[in-house]
């Protein structure tokens, strides 16, 4: 019992304040963010774990909004049904595409990923048209069931299933970080000849690791296009493909805790930054810069090794120092 | 009579124009501990990542007890029990040591599906007797939890070895293993190295004969990616190739001019 709630105690602390938060924050800003910070964590594991850096996150995103889109527009009106039916859809396509793309080196799979998301844009916009009505998108927020125990369709209990949601997904990633997949997958970033001369597959473990990322991704797509009520092309659009990567630096690549951190900074500073100023990717640019000029260990990866040690009193923080977090 | 386990037949190499490694033949028997050595560029190392796969040869075969292994890629050659090491001292930087030497422990002693890596979990074996034992053996057990990247040279040289040796390889290919490290590490690691003659078969290339002049019982001298001399350390020491290209003694012209 006391090892379990070790376990977990850090994402419950996490997700805990974000629910707190809840009470004096607005409730679509704390929605937006957990759904942000599932949405970057597939791109987080991906970039940090794994040595892939994705331009084509919208794509898997996609998969996911219109999978739920397409079940609560044409067949069922229930969103758990929905869902599952954006994760499968996310699950599918990654593990079509993966064989593939999995094979390529980090920048040309960043190209062809973002290739991808240009595909799925003009497939949902023009191919696809007759079915995804266009860039009108798809609407049904109206066809959203209202179901027990937590109505989706109402924002405040989307906003606790996203929460269970999210810590599940944490959890996961928690548990992937202390598995023998997990260091297979830091193995294969850090020295993948050393790994495939231990007689690990460098190309089982890669594509392992992009279906679970991506599925996590769709799942987030799923959460969107639920929490909305309505899905459109633009969620795949091409000029938003570098966000999750943006927020990934920003909170801090690899660490388990930098997808929230950096989903929170980065909405906040929208939000705030453009009342205010115009062209507030000019100023997360500059962030960015410096985040990278600094030691590229990103907010959450610049204050994790400080509050070990307030946590453990000053033990030596060695584990810290790495990757593994 | 002793069983052939590897057997590298006519073995070529080229890179462009440069033969790296030119019709080479070797062989290496159950339970031999033979070395491989040559002056820089001699095509050692590039003879060595044909045994183990890391390269294709353009010419020859190579054979691990009878069964050609030639095209197998180096995962299918390390299931059949054929383990290196690199000249370039590699391991997992930032994971810790005991992680390290999990993932080599694990692929050799369990069933390494996706789905088995997949579901379990790297403390379970954390303190598995054989990690243990090979901790105190390398003398690394002071280290165990620290990340690799923090650990000196010495250390992550024998951190490389202990990976390989845990595994219980059938062959054991090591890749300069020495290189880099200071006298008393050298002793260390061939003490340890020493435990395991007459339970594996050890090829071991080396720059510097001294090194394993008291280690290997056969060697194979190379030059210009050829074969110059193999057979005992002091038949290899005297052969005039040998001593002409690794220590430029030409003894031909010493016998001429004392002759003139």
């Amino acid at each position: 019992m006391v090892n379990a709630f070790k376990w977990w105690w850090g994402i419950l602390l996490a997700f805990g304040m974000l629910a707190a938060a809840r009470f004096f924050l607005p409730l679509p800003f704390v929605n937006e963010v957990l759904i942000f910070s599932i949405y970057t964590i597939g791109c987080s594991f991906l970039l940090g774990r794994v040595g892939f850096i994705s331009f084509g996150q919208p794509a898997y995103l996609a998969f996911g909004a219109y999978g739920t889109a397409f079940y609560l527009f044409y067949v069922g009106t229930n969103p758990y049904v929905g869902i599952l039916a954006g994760v499968a859809c996310g699950f599918i396509c990654a593990s079509i595409v993966g064989p593939l793309f999995v094979r390529l080196r980090s920048d040309y799979f960043a190209l062809v990923n973002l290739a991808l998301a240009v595909i799925v844009f003009y497939m949902m916009q023009k191919v696809l048209a007759e079915y995804t009505k266009g860039d009108n998108g798809l609407w049904f927020l109206t066809n959203i069931a209202s179901t027990p125990v937590l109505n989706l369709g109402r924002s405040s209990e989307f906003f606790i299933f996203a929460t269970l949601v999210a810590i599940a997904v944490w959890g996961l990633y928690k548990y992937l970080d202390d598995t023998i997949f997990g260091a297979c997958c830091l193995a294969t970033k850090i020295n993948e000849a050393k790994l495939q001369f231990l007689g690990y597959s460098n190309y089982k473990v890669r594509l392992l690791a992009f279906i679970v990322a991506n599925t996590t991704t769709a799942l987030a797509g799923a959460l969107y296009a639920v929490y909305l009520g309505s899905v459109s092309p633009e969620i795949t659009a091409a000029a938003r493909a570098a966000d999750p990567v943006v927020v990934t630096i920003l909170g801090g690549v690899g660490t388990l805790f930098g997808p929230l951190v950096g989903t929170l900074a980065y909405t906040a500073l929208r939000d705030v930054l453009s009342k205010f100023i115009g062209n507030w990717e000019l100023f997360v640019g500059f962030i960015l810069v410096f985040i990278m000029l600094a030691g590229e260990k990103g907010l959450w990866g610049s204050a994790a090794p400080w509050l070990q040690k307030l946590f453990s009193r000053g033990k030596a923080a060695d584990a810290m120092g790495g990757e593994r977090r | 009579m002793s069983i052939e386990i590897l057997k590298a037949s006519s073995v070529t190499k080229r890179f462009g124009a440069m033969v790296a490694v030119n019709r080479v033949d070797f062989t290496l028997y159950e339970h031999d501990v033979a070395g491989i050595i040559g002056s820089n560029g001699a095509g050692k190392t590039t003879f060595f990542n044909l045994l183990t796969g890391l390269f294709a040869p353009e010419e020859g075969s190579i054979l691990h007890k009878g069964v050609d292994v030639t095209r197998m890629t180096p995962q299918q050659r390390v299931a059949r029990g054929i383990t290196r090491t690199f000249q370039l001292t590699s391991t997992f930087d930032t994971l810790s040591v005991t992680d390290n030497l999990v993932l080599a422990y694990y692929r050799a002693f369990h069933k390494a599906s996706m789905w088995n890596l997949f579901f379990t979990k790297m403390k379970r074996f954390h303190d598995e007797p054989k990690i243990i034992s090979i901790l105190e053996t390398f003398d690394l057990l002071p280290v165990r939890d620290r990340m690799v990247k923090n650990l000196s040279l010495g250390e992550k040289r024998r951190l490389e070895i202990a990976m390989a040796v845990l595994a219980e390889p059938e062959v054991l290919l090591l890749d300069e293993p020495l290189a880099g490290l200071a006298e008393s590490e050298i002793k260390g690691v061939l003490a340890v190295l020493r435990r395991h003659i007459g339970k594996q078969t050890i090829l071991i290339v080396e720059h510097k004969i001294s090194h394993v002049q008291d280690f290997v019982q056969r060697l194979m001298v190379m030059h210009e990616g050829r074969v110059i001399a193999e057979g005992g350390y002091e038949e290899c020491l005297n052969h005039p190739e040998v001593r002409k290209s690794y220590w430029q003694i030409d003894d031909s012209a010493t016998e001429n001019s004392s002759n003139g």
